[in-house]
């Protein structure tokens, strides 16, 4: 496990760069991720996705499953690729600091 | 090594991105006389095992020589048998469903020249390269997975075990002498990668020990409802710990009576380990099949339920599944699969030809359909 520096805030990451406590969570990360993931520019529906995963994650324990994402974001899956070119899972959930999704991946 | 671009721009990463595209069609390796007589085949015979000639409409021929692979193999590997492609079949090749490599010859006078100069390949240490066979009634290459070379849950080794059985079966690798094709097949763990529930022998790497707890991180890395959900006999449920900090955390409870060691939970949670040394073994299955002749498509059936890892030449493993082989080669009917043998003599009989133990693990006991494993009948042997 390593310990990242990123404008002030400290993250322990794993080797993929997911952040391995979910409470260590904040604005800078999601900046962080943002330079990581090759995204030009946060907008609105990148804090939409990150805001529908954070809840679902606090709710429920897990992460949604692809078509509960889709119909909560209101964003198909080809425009949650657009966002997140690494995808929902890569992308999206590292960004909003959940755990790395696991099994046969 | 310093890093060397590939043109790639990690700064645009979206820039001048090709998607999509699928594999190659393959017809554009298809050799000419393949090509040529695409659909328009007549007939084929076993020239001598490992050795195939296909015979078209118009009378073109195409002999095909078949060899085993290791499947995991480098690049100077695979590059040696471009070679050998070049050198015989202008340069065109291919690889079978069980990963055996086929060269083909439009003309019988290049057959004998490409098969000396397979033969004639070994390693430094001695094994062969290019071994020929793996055609008709005999024992083909062994579909297997990553073992520890480079998966996660394995209870054992892949390609150790292979090459363990294979040298052990290598005779009936070149030979055609069994009632039918037999097929071996290995998974690591039972997620069953492959093909071991429906082959004639089969290799499973398997636990024996519950898994261990991470309390401290569990709740971090996993997502505890997939881990609970993961268990097929619910012996997983949620609770709180109170860690050693004085810290309470989620985490979860393994009933260790209802664990039969599956590792699914593993897969789902990273801190739910339970690969084990001594634990961790092989249990053999046999029987299945996949083809539709003569009887159905059948799974594989437990027969051996635990045999120790012995790393690296698993002695105890060879030795059960060379008794399996050979008393079925001894006793099977022609054109009999392994699990058609077993069910005409009787599962008892079986047991009792290729001298294997039989014990309470072999009994089904899993939900429902367990019941419809068990004998509902007076018909039996002693």
């Amino acid at each position: 496990m390593a310990t990242i520096e990123f404008k002030g805030k400290e993250f322990d990451v794993d080797e993929d760069g997911f952040i391995t406590d979910y409470k260590q969570w904040n604005q800078e990360w999601v900046e962080y991720v943002k330079e990581q993931e090759g995204i030009d520019e946060l907008t609105d529906e990148h804090h939409l996705v990150v805001k529908v995963l954070q809840e679902y994650y606090e709710k429920n324990g897990i992460a949604p499953m692809v078509r509960v994402l889709s119909k909560l974001t209101k964003m198909k899956l080809k425009h949650i690729y657009e966002l997140f070119p690494s995808g929902p899972g890569k992308g999206a959930c590292k960004m909003a600091g959940l755990p790395k999704p696991t099994g046969c991946v | 090594m310093a890093f060397i671009s590939s043109g790639y721009d990690p700064k645009e990463p979206m820039k001048n991105r090709i998607t999509d595209i699928g594999p190659k069609k393959f017809d554009e390796f298809y050799p000419p006389v393949i090509a040529k007589n695409k659909g328009k085949w007549l007939y084929h015979e076993i020239l001598e095992p490992g050795i195939l000639v296909h015979v078209a409409e118009g009378g073109d021929e195409v002999y095909t020589v078949r060899c085993g692979g290791a499947r995991i193999m480098t690049t100077s590997l695979i590059r040696e048998i471009c070679e050998i492609a070049e050198k015989h079949c202008d340069g065109y090749l291919r690889f079978t469903t069980r990963n055996n490599i086929e060269f083909m010859v439009d003309d019988k006078s290049k057959v004998d020249a490409l098969k000396k100069d397979l033969a004639g390949r070994k390693f430094a240490g001695g094994s062969f390269k290019f071994p020929i066979g793996g055609t008709g009634a005999g024992i083909t290459n062994i579909v297997h997975t990553q073992g520890w070379i480079h998966c996660h849950t394995p209870a054992t080794d892949a390609s150790g075990t292979v090459k363990a059985t294979m040298d052990e079966v290598f005779s009936d690798f070149q030979n055609m002498r069994l009632p039918a094709p037999l097929r071996i097949s290995m998974a690591c763990c039972l997620n069953m990668c492959g093909a071991v529930h429906c082959s004639d022998i089969a290799i499973l790497g398997y636990h024996r020990k519950p898994p261990m707890l991470d309390h401290e991180y569990l709740d971090k890395l996993c997502e505890i409802p997939l881990a609970i959900a993961a268990c097929p006999t619910g012996a997983i449920k949620p609770t709180k710990v109170d860690l050693p900090s004085g810290e309470t955390v989620k985490s979860v409870a393994v009933n260790n009576e209802r664990c039969m060691f599956c590792g699914n939970c593993y897969t789902m949670c990273p801190s739910l380990p339970l690969a084990d040394k001594d634990g961790d073994g092989i249990v053999l299955m046999a029987g299945g099949k996949v083809s539709n002749r003569i009887s159905e498509p059948k799974f594989s059936k437990v027969v051996v339920a635990f045999l120790p890892n012995e790393v690296p030449r698993w002695p105890q493993m060879t030795d059960t599944i060379k008794k399996m082989i050979e008393a079925y080669a001894a006793d099977a009917k022609k054109y009999e699969r392994l699990g058609e043998w077993a069910e005409r003599i009787g599962w008892e009989r079986f047991f009792e030809k290729c001298e294997l133990p039989f014990t309470h693990h072999l009994i089904d006991d899993f939900r429902d359909p367990a019941y419809y494993t068990w004998r509902q009948s007076t018909q039996f042997k002693f």
